[in-house]
């Protein structure tokens, strides 16, 4: 099985060591790595792209952060989606369980699921379960 | 209202009484013609009847002339026989009131008077020769016969008594020789005639006249030829001339005078007697100086008992047309009285109809109003849960997994990395608290103060906040073109905090690559609403990331320029409590326009 390789975007820093720490619990083996707003992800993921480094396989994005919001970011990454040779699953994971948000949502095909905070380790296993199965 | 009936039924009156004086004029014209033609018969019929008893004595007259009398004809003595058979006759036409033979010196020599109806005796013998009709008659000519005018008889130049009104034939008459011995005279009674002729047969007064209108005879006096006898009696009021202006012309006629109708049918007895002998084929000729005229006159009482009727129709119409006039006018006052009342009615009904409609457009308005409002207020209900669902429940829910991290953990070392960020998390919860509590504050005022703002003065108030950026050698400049208005009524408080934060803003956000940074402040009138402008030449923002959530709280689209993320988040809050809106239009690289919709 492939290592996996996960990439946290929130700029709720306390979430961000939960998380982390949760993956770490489920294995030692996974590669987190995370950004605190959207625009910092996207010019990691056109870095990655122009320099040929292996993308995340799951970005678990959250919608309400600075500079470049949850939906910002996926209308970059809309953009990007075509230059991107590996499929990258992306997972929003938001405090809100507004139906507005929900609805939103469903308009990208992009996003592979749709988690309400706080996220589990069941949440986790299920996420990467999903993930890899595929790989 | 009677003033008004009063005018209309004169209008309506006015013409309908000169119609009907048209009318009964015409009426009375048509009266007065037809009262003319049958006087006219009446007088027609009297003078042909006269005219045949004329005839009848110029006849009588003419008989005795043609007889042949005795050479020396003595009648008294040795022609007593010739003459006694004629007699008897004489004696039975009562008309007859002498019969006279004279000699050629106007003596008489035979005279044969009336002593009563039934009785004629030979009477005492006259000289009549001083005598007019006796002059006339000895002038006469064989087969010429004179009737003498009518007169009252005289006998010895003395008026006979009583009155008796006598006309007297007069011819010559001749012996068996062919030789004129004298003149007949016959002395014609004219009461039977006068009587006859003063018969009523229409309902005037008839009256004989000559041409000097002397009446001859009339039933309306008590004596004939009174004329001629006026100074010798006492008449009394009667005249026996007739003083009407109009039977001055002696032509025949039909007119009105004093009250009267009067017709005159002219009378030229020789004329008639003429027409008579040619009717009968006699060859005698009649000389009579006589010219008469038939008047008939209908007196006033008469004419007006005629024309009654027509006066007594004229008044009863007169008074249906007054009574018709008033109930026409009175209906009419009435109906246009109605009409106004009701359009009045109308009227007031169209005012309450219009002040109802302008009272439902300004509920509708009000409605509006608080529809928008409370619209606004769902918003910033919505507003306020997306601020409590993002921003509160992220701590807390970060807070609930480590708080079950540290349950389950055993390792103190471990428990001591997990416990400062509780206190981090419990720091984040207290800063939100604090900023949601001045979002609550702007959402709960209830009572705003709201005064009128010079608009200029106010920025220039904020500007004087700024001074220290502006002065310190920074090339940005607030730029003012508030031509459009420079009052608005506002809370004071929240538009000093609006107009700070843009200018804060405009100033946190300029560009460093343009000469100079301003920020413009444009006031504007567009759909009869205050419009505020605010305009800079900043960093702008990109409107495809942020544009759905740029008034929304902690948004914050640069990095590296420090800052909150609540002055745009406070700025609405605050205008949408005071029922104004917010939009905005920017570039990035460009710079951000502001619309304040008040």
């Amino acid at each position: 099985m492939k290592k996996a390789n996960i990439l946290l975007v929130d700029d709720d820093e306390i979430y961000i060591y939960l998380t982390k720490r949760l993956l770490n619990d489920i294995s030692e083996e996974i590669a987190v790595s995370s950004f605190t707003d959207g625009e910092q992800a996207i010019d990691f993921i056109k870095a990655c792209t122009s320099e040929k480094v292996e993308l995340p396989d799951v970005i678990l994005l959250d919608v309400n952060m600075p500079f470049l919001d949850g939906w910002g970011f996926l209308l970059e990454f809309k953009k990007l989606k075509s230059k991107l040779e590996d499929k990258v699953h992306i997972y929003l994971v938001t405090s809100s369980e507004l139906d507005d948000d929900k609805k939103r949502a469903k308009d990208f095909e992009e996003l592979t699921g749709y988690y309400v905070k706080p996220i589990s380790e069941k949440d986790l296993i299920e996420i990467l379960e999903e993930v890899y199965k595929d790989i | 209202m009677w003033r008004k009936i009063f005018k209309i039924v004169i209008l309506l009156y006015l013409p309908l009484v000169g119609l009907t004086f048209i009318l009964i004029h015409l009426q009375k014209k048509g009266q007065i013609e037809g009262l003319a033609q049958v006087e006219k018969r009446g007088a027609e019929y009297k003078k042909n009847y006269l005219s045949d008893l004329c005839y009848s004595l110029v006849y009588n007259t003419q008989y005795w002339c043609s007889i042949q009398y005795p050479v020396d004809f003595d009648p008294l003595d040795s022609h007593s026989e010739f003459i006694s058979p004629f007699l008897e006759t004489i004696t039975g036409i009562s008309d007859y009131d002498q019969f006279r033979f004279l000699d050629m010196n106007g003596k008489e020599f035979f005279r044969y008077e009336r002593e009563n109806r039934e009785v004629m005796i030979v009477g005492e013998l006259q000289d009549k020769s001083k005598r007019d009709y006796v002059k006339k008659g000895l002038a006469l000519k064989k087969g010429e016969i004179y009737l003498s005018p009518i007169n009252l008889n005289q006998e010895n130049g003395i008026f006979e008594r009583p009155f008796k009104p006598v006309i007297r034939g007069v011819g010559p008459i001749y012996n068996s020789l062919g030789e004129q011995i004298g003149i007949v005279v016959i002395n014609f009674k004219m009461s039977r005639i006068f009587k006859l002729l003063k018969s009523r047969i229409t309902d005037s007064d008839f009256y004989l006249v000559d041409s000097n209108l002397n009446i001859v005879t009339s039933n309306t006096r008590s004596l004939d030829l009174g004329y001629e006898i006026a100074e010798l009696i006492d008449t009394g009021s009667e005249t026996y001339t007739l003083d009407i202006a109009g039977l001055k012309s002696n032509k025949d006629t039909t007119f009105i005078e004093n009250g009267s109708m009067w017709t005159l049918k002219k009378l030229d007895l020789r004329k008639m007697l003429d027409t008579e002998i040619a009717k009968y084929s006699r060859s005698f000729e009649v000389l009579t100086p006589t010219s008469w005229a038939i008047v008939q006159e209908i007196s006033p009482k008469t004419l007006r008992a005629k024309f009654g009727l027509l006066y007594k129709n004229f008044a009863i119409f007169n008074f249906f047309g007054i009574i018709a006039s008033i109930l026409i006018a009175y209906g009419y006052v009435r109906s246009k009285m109605r009409r106004q009342q009701f359009y009045v009615q109308l009227k007031d009904k169209n005012t309450s109809l219009l002040e109802g409609k302008k009272q439902l457009e300004l509920n509708n308005i009000q409605i509006n109003e608080i529809n928008e409002r409370l619209q606004i207020r769902n918003k910033q209900l919505e507003e306020f849960n997306y601020v409590v669902s993002h921003n509160l429940r992220s701590p807390v829910t970060s807070m609930a997994v480590i708080v079950d991290m540290i349950k389950k953990e055993n390792e103190p070392e471990k428990i001591k990395i997990l416990i400062p960020k509780l206190d981090q998390i419990s720091k984040s919860i207290s800063n939100l608290t604090e900023d949601i509590k001045e979002y609550i504050t702007i959402l709960d005022q209830n009572e705003i103060l709201i005064e009128s703002i010079h608009i200029q003065d106010l920025i220039e108030s904020i500007k004087n906040e700024f001074l220290e950026t502006l002065l310190d050698g920074e090339n940005f400049k607030v730029i003012y073109d508030l031509k459009g208005w420079d009052t608005i009524d506002f809370s004071k408080f929240y538009l000093k905090s609006i107009l700070q934060n843009f200018m804060s803003n405009s100033i946190k956000y300029r560009r460093n690559d343009v000469k100079e940074s301003h920020i413009i402040f444009e006031s504007k009138f567009e759909e009869g609403k205050k419009v505020l402008y605010v305009k800079d030449n900043g960093l702008g923002i990109n409107m495809e990331h942020h544009g759905k959530s740029i008034f929304k709280l902690y948004k914050r689209f640069h990095r590296n320029i420090s800052g909150k993320g609540m002055g745009l988040f406070l700025i609405k809050s605050q205008l949408e409590a005071l029922n104004a809106k917010i939009s905005v239009e920017s570039v990035e690289g460009e710079g951000t326009t502001f619309k304040i919709k008040f």
